[in-house]
């Protein structure tokens, strides 16, 4: 770092006579030292390169490192979404070009920032230019990463969109059906403008700063000109016409959205340039800046007389008289400035261009790491990975995201069919050929999955262990192929497989395909973690041995069909061959691999600060560059593309052409006008312009920096909310005072920046949100243009309290009614529906308990601010609030509504109650003997009645608790509570089943005789089949777990008198209820009941409690990672609770069944007796098994000479011990005694 | 040899984090969205001593209370891990119960078996002291004792581990009795339990 000081000291002496300011040295300069290191290895490659290509080159590291090299290769290759040119980059101008070539290397200028879409390792990068829209190869080392933490939300709208469009092109317009993605870039720009503090048009800075003023104005324009081209293809896509109009529109919204970025981008370099110069507070944006570089430490003061004025490096200054700048004056001052300095118009925007590194440079986050030397074999291609990922894929065969899958799939496809062949035909060819089939893809996959192991430079550990299982397994399976082969070749000398092996056989493939979802799992962890890359060649990587002992002869078939395989198989880079004729052709859009690995980077321009000052002031190179880009168009491939120019020109106000030549609006001419030269000296104009009167302030540049700081400082207050509805209002005065724009302007102003967190919301692959902050979920839920989703608001109003707060939620709401603003396209709707928010969670989902605290907010709410706006509204709104606090004093009942969320079908099954009951099956004789048990004159036993009506018995009590449970209970694991749990009805479910799991044992237990045993038995065997056909799984898991119980099931003799039909039976119910394989068989019948029914509540219990552990409550924003990442409610974990407790609800659907009031008496007597008995507990049931049936000697097991067991030999009805502190007591009165009595 | 698959039960009152440990233990950390609901969600592959295994985690939290159904998952159980949790005594004394009902379940006194304190990143609500709940694996004969913390995924890994290895040894021994070289299956077993040294892993 000492030399890096002398050398910024260096440059300090220099600074006035240079062109550019000060802090651009550093680029150069670095680059120089760079220079002095690598030049000679670099110049002899590039010779090397032009005689044989046969050499693997290792890339031109596109930035120098500081640090050295050892230091660089422990960084982690991440890649950049975006670069910026440091340099002219003009391939004509390069060596070796020919004609083709030069028309995909897209030539670059200072400033300009790219989308990249991939980097290939010899520093090319695939890219497309934001300025224009062309994409090709553009050098690396030309370029910078582009990344701020100011820009950074906008920059990260717009790679997803591009994702977005890309999927588009595939077909997949959904999306485009709503303006989601639209709201992302208008929450970047709104971001952007919050941390520059040009939000509000009457901001110290936008109203000190004229050229800020104008970008800003441009920025709103063109993000009004995005939304109203969403808003088209939206409308279009909706009408459904033909295809081809939604593609253009297509084009026009990413080139729109371009343009979009690339001002936003020139805004953030004047302003920065400016923030500096005035040193104005911006210790908000500053706070965010990542370590400032040493070479930055110059004091900021210095900067703006060290920028000196025939640079055409602006600081003018309109601080003090803000309001009195007028346009005329502006005007003058630009034609002055444009007949006195920029002589060369061009001069002027690129030293403007050439600034903006310099600046970036103290805000860039890290640079791009070079890829070191060791890593440069194995870098072939990095790119982006989609967030959508479902896009690149079918074009970009090579990505090894893309390998990764199709191996996966191919893999998949032969094994199924391999276990498909098992379990159907046995025609041992045709196995042999399926089993080399599938370790041929297993191979594949494996080889895929080993070179990103390989790639990943931290090689991670898992994935390798996932591999080598996997390696495990397929070897397995062969193993077992080879047995099968052998045994069948041996016994019986035929094409006869045992089944024995077969299903062995099935077994390794599936345990194969297992630890291959597993595997592959890892390796796109990986992927992602690294970023995607494409694959060199396809060496088969791995030991092979195994596979030879499959037979030499199908070996090489399928060696020989193996090429015909996914074409991408063919090393698709020739290293061989120089410079491949890139393809002329752009229809294959990405044209990654044909750049040969050995083609030089340009080298880059003469670093020296002098050299680089001369070469700034050279306007020769650069008019043709401007033209070129329109030729190769971002979507070049399509032939009916219209003519880039052709596009409509930025919305805009139509200005007067005086206004329009100053005009910040005037430099996007530049971008996307083919009348290059004239266009660019209008930008330049506009620049100079608003920068000249800067540099003129230079001297009171101290003072202004005072005022500022003392005006910025109130929009950092708390109150952030504010600043947000004073930016609506501020338009219209704004325009008045000063009539820059026109009411149109500022009106359409006003509802493009309408306030979004859409940047605060995370999807999953399904398009579904998965996160996002309050702000974000409530925008969700009250969305102006389409209806929200169903299951989202469900979700939400079932678990909002699981993540924010009654008064939070309400607070929340109210403050997207104040920032959403009452114009009539969305302001209104979007009002409407949060009072639909507030109606809704009074009527259905208030929970008066928790709920209540937020009443006074909503109250106020509705009699102020919504009465004011929509008074019907307010109104409705007010009686509701008071109707929810009489009824919270009145009754118990939690809602005025209890129709939460239940999914329509089951509902709708439900008719009139009358209709179709069938008629009990009881006779009279059953009826009295039943009344008179109540009454104590005769006792009835389960044998007297039909089980069927039992069945129906049962099911009516046990319906009744079903349907009562509220979906409150199953929130945050109530129902566990120890202590004071509101999951009264969930705790009911289980009593009662335990409770009838206990009759059950009793009503079994209680006889001596082990034929009556065996009859009762077969009567709730009955019961059970019964319960099955009422859909009462409830009741038959009790009574399963009852006839399964240790203290039944040991009845031997019992057993043998159970007839085997019974036992047949009781099988088949066994089956259902496995709790095996996380009750597939349950699951799985489960779902395909209509209401009603009675689940096992256990399913569900154990669902939500394994949703709430496994899930975290948080998660990160994507594309944010490290230091400033920031984490929002983790939504996905309630969307799922929400799910399961859905599903619980849609079988909540009472019976249609008559009750036998005095059965359901008697039950619930035998149950009460049952619980009262001293008997009720699994030991003392035990006990009274062993009494029934005492243990044989050979069964017998080691009894421990524990109290339990000895006691057990005892009076069963002795012992009581349901009191849990004497079981304690007497638990641990256990312990002392083995102790000493037992040594093992 | 192919692929073994084991059926692990884990039991313990409820809060005592034992759903935790196997949430923990089977999802990968990178999973950034857990279903419960699927049938693979509660399997895994492991290796143990160079053998692959799959193994079932049967794990009945949230149905705690749901009491008669508990013999119904230890019938399906080749091995138990018994959680309780250091900060509560009462979590421990209702394993006692639990296992007393394994061994009546399974009729075996040798069930593959651990004993887990959990939560043991709690070391300050501390109820059950360490030689005491190591007692009790001792007197249970010799069940490891293993002190885990779900939470900071200390331990969850060697827990279940350990208990498979304890099961492919009694897979072994049982297959060992079945081919017939009857007399030694006790002891050997036997000899095992004792080779292994009782240890108390704390981390």
């Amino acid at each position: 770092m000492a030399d890096f000081m002398l050398e910024k000291e260096e440059v300090n002496k220099h600074a006035s006579a240079l062109v550019a300011p000060l802090n651009i040295q550093k680029s150069p300069k670095r680059s120089r030292s760079r220079e002095l290191s690598h030049v000679r290895q670099s110049s002899s490659r590039g010779t090397a390169s032009v005689k044989s290509h046969s050499q693997i080159s290792p890339p031109l590291t596109p930035r120098t490192s500081r640090e050295g090299l050892p230091q660089r290769q422990s960084v982690q290759p991440v890649f950049h979404n975006y670069l910026r040119a440091f340099y002219h980059f003009h391939p004509s101008s390069t060596v070796s070009s020919s004609t083709d070539e030069s028309s995909i290397t897209v030539p670059i200028n200072q400033g300009d920032v790219i989308l990249v879409h991939s980097v290939h390792p010899n520093g090319w990068a695939d890219g497309t230019l934001l300025a224009s829209g062309a994409r090709g190869w553009l050098p690396t080392n030309y370029c910078e990463a582009y990344d701020h933490a100011t820009i950074r939300n906008l920059l990260n709208a717009l790679t997803h969109l591009w994702d977005l469009v890309r999927d588009g092109e595939n077909g997949d317009l959904l999306v485009f059906t709503k303006q989601d993605y639209v709201r992302g870039m208008i929450a970047g720009v709104r971001f952007f403008l919050e941390r520059t503090q040009c939000l509000t048009r009457d901001s110290p800075l936008v109203l000190a700063h004229v050229g800020l003023r104008r970008m800003r104005k441009g920025l709103l324009g063109d993000l009004s000109s995005l939304v109203k081209t969403a808003k088209k293809l939206q409308e279009t896509l909706q009408s459904n016409e033909s295809p081809v109009p939604v593609f253009e529109q297509l084009d026009e919204l990413v080139l729109k959205s371009f343009k979009l970025v690339t001002r936003a981008v020139r805004f953030l370099d004047i302003w920065a340039q400016d923030a500096i110069s005035l040193s104005f507070d911006l210790s908000d944006a500053s706070n965010n800046r990542p370590p400032t570089p040493p070479s930055d430490s110059v004091d900021p003061s210095v900067q703006p007389s060290a920028t000196p004025n025939q640079n055409g490096e602006e600081v003018a200054l309109a601080n003090e008289y803000p309001s009195s700048v007028s346009q005329a004056s502006a005007a003058a001052t630009q034609e002055e400035l444009d007949s006195v300095t920029s002589q060369p118009p061009r001069n002027l925007r690129l030293s403007v261009a050439f600034s903006i590194p310099s600046e970036s440079d103290s805000l860039q986050s890290p640079l791009l790491p070079p890829p070191s030397q060791g890593q440069a074999k194995r870098l072939s291609v990095t790119h982006r990975l989609s967030y959508t990922g479902k896009s690149q894929g079918s074009r970009k065969q090579n990505l090894a995201s893309e390998r990764l899958n199709n191996a996966h799939d191919a893999f998949l496809g032969f094994i199924g069919s391999f276990i498909g062949l098992h379990l159907q035909s046995r025609s041992s060819e045709d196995l042999t050929l399926t089993t080399q089939q599938s370790v041929i893809a297993c191979r594949q996959l494996l080889v895929v999955v080993e070179e990103i192991w390989e790639r990943d430079s931290r090689r991670s550990e898992q994935l390798e262990q996932a591999r080598d299982m996997m390696y495990a397994r397929l070897t397995e399976l062969v193993q077992a192929t080879k047995d099968m082969f052998s045994a069948s070749d041996a016994s019986l000398g035929e094409d006869v497989v045992m089944p024995e092996s077969g299903r062995q056989l099935v077994a390794a493939a599936t345990s194969c395909v297992r630890s291959a979802g597993d595997c592959v799992t890892r390796a796109r962890f990986v992927i992602e973690r690294i970023g995607d890359f494409e694959f060199e060649n396809i060496g088969l990587g791995l030991s092979e041995t195994i596979f030879e002992q499959i037979g030499q002869g199908a070996q090489q078939e399928v060696e020989q069909s193996e090429p015909e395989q996914p074409p991408q198989l063919e090393p698709a880079i020739e290293t061989e061959k120089p410079l491949p004729a890139p393809p002329t052709a752009i229809r294959q859009l990405p044209p990654p691999l044909v750049i040969s690995e050995s083609k030089p980077l340009p080298e880059i321009p003469q670093p020296s600060p002098l050299e680089s000052n001369r070469a700034s002031l050279q306007p020769a190179p650069v008019p043709a560059i401007v033209e070129s880009p329109t030729a190769v168009s971002f979507r070049s491939s399509r032939s009916s593309l219209p003519p880039l120019n052709q596009l409509p020109t930025p919305h805009l106000p139509q200005p007067s052409p005086s206004e329009y030549s100053q005009s910040p609006a005037s430099a996007t001419q530049r971008f996307f006008s083919n009348s290059t030269r004239t266009d660019s000296v209008n930008a330049s104009v506009a620049d100079s312009n608003s920068t000249f009167r800067y540099s003129m302030r230079g001297d009171t540049g101290s003072i202004i920096s005072q005022a500022s700081t003392r005006a910025t400082t109130p929009d950092h207050s708390p109150a952030k909310k504010q600043s947000s509805q004073t930016l609506v209002s501020s338009f219209g005065s704004a325009s008045e005072l000063r009539s820059m724009a026109s009411e149109d302007a500022s009106a359409a102003e006003e509802h493009l920046l309408e306030t979004t967190f859409a940047h605060e919301l995370v999807y999953n692959k399904d398009g579904q949100i998965s996160g996002g902050s309050l702000p974000a979920l409530v925008e969700q839920l009250t969305t102006h243009e389409a209806t929200p989703d169903a299951v989202f608001v469900t979700a939400f109003y079932l678990t909002f309290r699981l993540f924010t707060t009654p008064v939070e939620l309400a607070q929340c709401l109210i403050d997207r009614f104040d920032y959403i603003g009452d114009s009539q396209s969305v302001g209104l709707p979007v009002r409407l529906r949060i009072y639909n928010v507030f109606k809704g969670w009074l009527e259905s989902h208030w929970i008066g308990e928790s709920d209540s605290a937020a009443l006074g907010i909503i109250l106020t709410f509705a009699t102020g601010k919504l009465r004011k706006s929509l008074p019907g509204a307010g109104k409705r709104l007010a009686e509701l609030t008071i109707k929810v606090t009489e009824i919270r004093a009145g009754a118990l009942v939690p809602r005025l509504v209890s129709s939460l969320g239940k999914t329509g079908i089951s509902n709708t099954i439900f008719t009139a109650a009358d209709t179709n009951v069938p008629n009990p099956i009881i006779s009279k004789s059953q009826l009295n003997a039943l009344r008179g048990s109540k009454e104590g004159r005769a006792s009835c036993s389960i044998l007297d009645f039909d089980p069927l009506e039992m069945a129906r018995q049962f099911t009516i009590i046990e319906s009744k608790l079903y349907c009562s449970i509220q979906p409150e209970e199953l929130l945050a694991l109530e129902w566990t509570k120890k202590n004071g749990s509101k999951a009264v009805n969930v705790r009911a479910m289980s009593t009662l089943s335990n409770d009838l799991a206990n009759l059950v044992a009793d009503t079994i237990l209680l006889l001596e005789d082990a034929k009556k045993r065996a009859i009762i038995i077969k009567q709730w065997v009955k019961i059970a089949v019964k319960c099955l056909e009422l859909n009462n799984y409830d009741s038959l898991m009790a009574i399963i777990c009852s006839l399964n119980s240790s203290m039944v099931l040991r009845l031997k003799k019992t057993w043998e008198l159970v007839s085997v039909k019974t036992k047949a039976r009781l099988e088949e119910l066994k089956i259902i209820m496995d709790v095996g394989r996380n009750y597939a068989v349950l699951r799985q019948r489960l779902q395909n009941h209509v209401a009603p029914c009675i689940p096992f509540v256990g399913i569900y219990l154990t669902d939500l409690t394994f949703v709430d552990v496994g899930n975290g409550t948080t998660r990160q924003l994507p594309g944010e990672s490290g230091r400033d990442s920031v984490s929002v409610i983790n939504f996905d974990k309630h969307m799922k609770t929400a799910k399961i407790i859905g599903q619980l609800q849609s079988f909540q659907v009472p019976y249609r069944l008559a009750a036998v009031p005095e059965m359901q008496d008697w039950m619930e007597q035998q149950i009460h007796r049952v619980r009262a008995s001293d008997q009720a507990n699994v030991q003392s049931y035990y006990r009274r098994s062993l009494f029934l049936e005492p243990r044989e000697a050979t069964q017998a097991i080691k009894v421990s000479p524990s109290p339990v067991d000895s006691s057990s030999q005892s009076s069963f009805s002795a012992e009581s011990r349901t009191n849990s502190k004497d079981k304690f007591e007497f638990l641990g009165f256990q312990f002392s005694t083995t102790n000493s009595s037992k040594d093992r | 040899m192919s692929q073994r698959e084991y059926h692990i039960v884990v039991l313990g009152s409820g809060g005592v984090g034992k759903s935790c440990l196997t949430a923990q233990f089977v999802q990968n950390v990178w999973i950034e969205s857990y279903d419960p609901t699927i049938e693979d969600s509660y399997r895994k592959a492991i290796e143990v001593d160079g053998r692959h295994v799959i193994l079932e985690i049967l794990d009945t939290a949230g149905t705690e209370q749901f009491t008669a159904m508990r013999e119904l998952y230890m019938k399906t159980g080749q091995g138990f891990l018994l959680v309780f949790s250091i900060t509560s005594m009462s979590s421990l004394y209702e394993l006692t119960e639990l296992r007393e009902q394994i061994r009546r379940i399974k009729e075996d006194d040798n069930v593959p078996m651990v004993l887990v304190g959990n939560k043991s990143d709690l070391e300050d609500d501390r109820s059950v002291p360490r030689p005491r709940a190591f007692k009790i694996s001792q007197d249970w004969g010799n069940v490891p004792y293993y002190e885990t913390s779900a939470r900071r995924r200390a331990n969850v890994d060697e827990v279940f581990v350990d208990l498979c290895r304890q099961i492919i040894h009694k897979d072994q021994r049982e297959y060992n009795k079945r081919v017939p070289k009857p007399q030694k299956g006790r002891n050997k077993h036997r000899q095992h339990r004792g080779h292994r040294i009782p240890h108390c892993t704390i981390l």
